[in-house]
């Protein structure tokens, strides 16, 4: 169950990131060339995550 | 039961209230806020899609395998791609303040005044440059051959200390010799976020100075100068008053701009709202996109006028022209006259040579007032037309609906004939000009003008020349 959820909120906040790192890049605060493997780390994360709670499972 | 997302619903409610406020407010400048706030859509997005996967957990309801469908990402890319394109061609970078501090200074800290003096002697017709500056700049012509700036410059900051600084860090300087001279408020010297500058300038200059002025945020007033004038700026009001040259405007943004008594060219660019012109002896150009009122007032050269969705051109006019949210009325002008607009209701009363109207959605009432009458070809897909010929006017007129009645309240030999759903009005009187009416969907109806339904008195009679020592916006910290 949990790691369904894990999966299910995942789409959101990365959708939730790209915003902010899109918003942050037309504001010119910074530039989203410069921001992007954020949304690798994000993800990453959330790989790591679910194999936490597959594995505890 | 399976549910489906709220997400689609809300997302279709915004689009049509996006479509509705298009069509009921046609020059809100929508696509420039698409422009800028488009990546806060994919957080909204983001933050509605996790809100609910939340509160279908804690509800134990069974949760999808995927937060956001493959669908879904599919139009987040395409929504990126329209949202990177439009903001490049509309080419916002700057709306976002640079020097914005957050927290502290604006609640905490507070305003240190400092006098601002400089002069320099010159010739009689120097170019006078202002460097950027956020501030106010009122700039007048005298009988002098000295350039000679007084006022006073705000710092905005935690304590005197800092202030003192700041204002130590920033020289002052008017430079310059015979033929031109520079005015630098050097703000940009300022290091760090710590302090907050403006400046209020007084600046008196030779009658034949041509000024040429950059500001930031703030406003210009500039008068009683006879060369010609620049002014370019990231937000700024801007207010010319006799001025012998030219006169230039190119702004981001700005809530007016003002010029009366022009001898030379005016041509305003950028985005904005209010634009009021006035007695331009030399011809006139606006382009750009701007969401207010925005008047015409005797201009003895054609004017060109391309907004977002409306295109004018007129030869010349002696009268005024008008236009506010969805309102187009226009009196005494001289043709050939050109008006192309989208949403407007257009109301056009003594025109000459020839008028060319062509509206997307709204009423054209025309009433040409003299003879010989002028040319005339309105256009409308959506609206009612009604022309007020003059009894002795000669024409060679067609009058169209395909959908809706036609009436002929002019008389002989003025004939209706209805065909299927729509009618027509035809009549000849030899020796007159063309004359042709078509509506797609509306009312048709050609009447005889009488003395009383003219003139069109001007409805806005108010827009009177500002006072010259009106003082300046104060410039927000």
């Amino acid at each position: 169950m949990k790691g369904n959820l894990m999966c299910a909120v995942q789409g959101p906040v990365m959708l939730i990131t790209l915003g902010f790192l899109l918003a942050a890049d037309q504001m010119g605060v910074i530039a989203f060339s410069h921001t992007w493997p954020v949304l690798l780390i994000v993800f990453g994360l959330f790989k790591l995550a679910e194999r936490g709670f597959t594995r505890n499972a | 039961m399976r549910r489906t997302s709220v997400v689609a619903p809300l997302l279709l409610i915004a689009i049509g209230a996006l479509f509705l406020a298009r069509n009921l407010y046609p020059n809100l400048p929508l696509l420039d806020y698409l422009a800028r706030y488009w990546p806060f859509l994919l957080i909204v997005w983001g933050t509605l899609r996790l809100a609910e996967v939340l509160v279908w957990s804690a509800t134990d309801q069974p949760l999808p395998r995927a937060g956001v469908s493959s669908g879904e990402w599919v139009l987040v890319v395409f929504l990126c791609i329209f949202g990177l394109s439009i903001h490049a061609v509309r080419g916002f970078n700057t709306w976002w303040p640079r020097n914005v501090t957050i927290g502290g200074l604006d609640m905490f800290g507070e305003s240190y005044d400092f006098p601002l003096a400089g002069q320099k002697q010159t010739g009689k017709t120097p170019h006078v440059t202002i460097e950027a500056f956020r501030g106010n700049a009122r700039i007048t012509g005298a009988d002098t051959d000295t350039v000679k700036v007084t006022g006073h410059r705000s710092i905005r900051s935690m304590d005197q200390h800092g202030a003192d600084a700041a204002n130590q860090s920033m020289a002052f300087e008017v430079t310059g010799d015979n033929n031109s001279v520079t005015i630098q408020n050097n703000q940009d010297r300022l290091s760090g976020n710590s302090v907050r500058v403006s400046a209020d300038m007084e600046i008196t200059v030779p009658k034949g100075a041509s000024i040429e002025a950059h500001g930031r945020y703030g406003d210009f007033d500039i008068s009683a100068v006879d060369g010609s004038v620049e002014v370019v700026s990231d937000n700024a009001g801007v207010r010319l008053q006799d001025i012998g040259g030219d006169a230039r405007v190119d702004l981001n943004r700005s809530d007016i701009v003002r010029a009366v008594n022009v001898k030379g060219l005016v041509d305003v660019k950028g985005h904005g709202s209010d634009i009021d012109l006035q007695n331009i002896a030399g011809p006139v150009t606006v382009s750009g996109t701007y969401s207010g009122v925005i008047q015409f007032r005797n201009l003895q050269k054609p004017l060109r006028f391309t907004g977002q969705s409306t295109e004018i051109n007129i030869e010349k006019l002696p009268g005024n022209v008008r236009m506010a949210l969805g309102d187009f009325s226009a009196q005494n002008l001289v043709g050939p006259v050109h008006l192309s607009t989208h949403a407007r209701d257009v109301e056009i009363s003594d025109f000459t040579n020839a008028l060319e109207v062509s509206v997307d959605r709204g009423d054209i009432e025309l009433r040409p007032g003299t003879v010989p009458l002028a040319r005339i070809d309105a256009q409308t897909r959506s609206g009612d037309i009604t022309l007020s010929l003059p009894p002795q006017a000669k024409f060679d007129l067609t009058a169209s609906t395909s959908r809706g009645d036609a009436t002929n309240d002019f008389g002989s030999p003025i004939r209706e004939d209805n065909q299927g759903r729509g009618a027509e009005l035809r009549g000849m009187i030899p020796g007159g000009p063309v004359v042709s009416a078509h509506t797609d969907h509306g009312q048709m109806v050609v009447r005889k003008a009488s003395p009383e339904d003219k003139p069109l008195a001007p409805k806005d009679s108010d827009a009177e020349i500002p006072a010259p020592d009106k003082p300046l916006k104060k410039v927000e910290q």
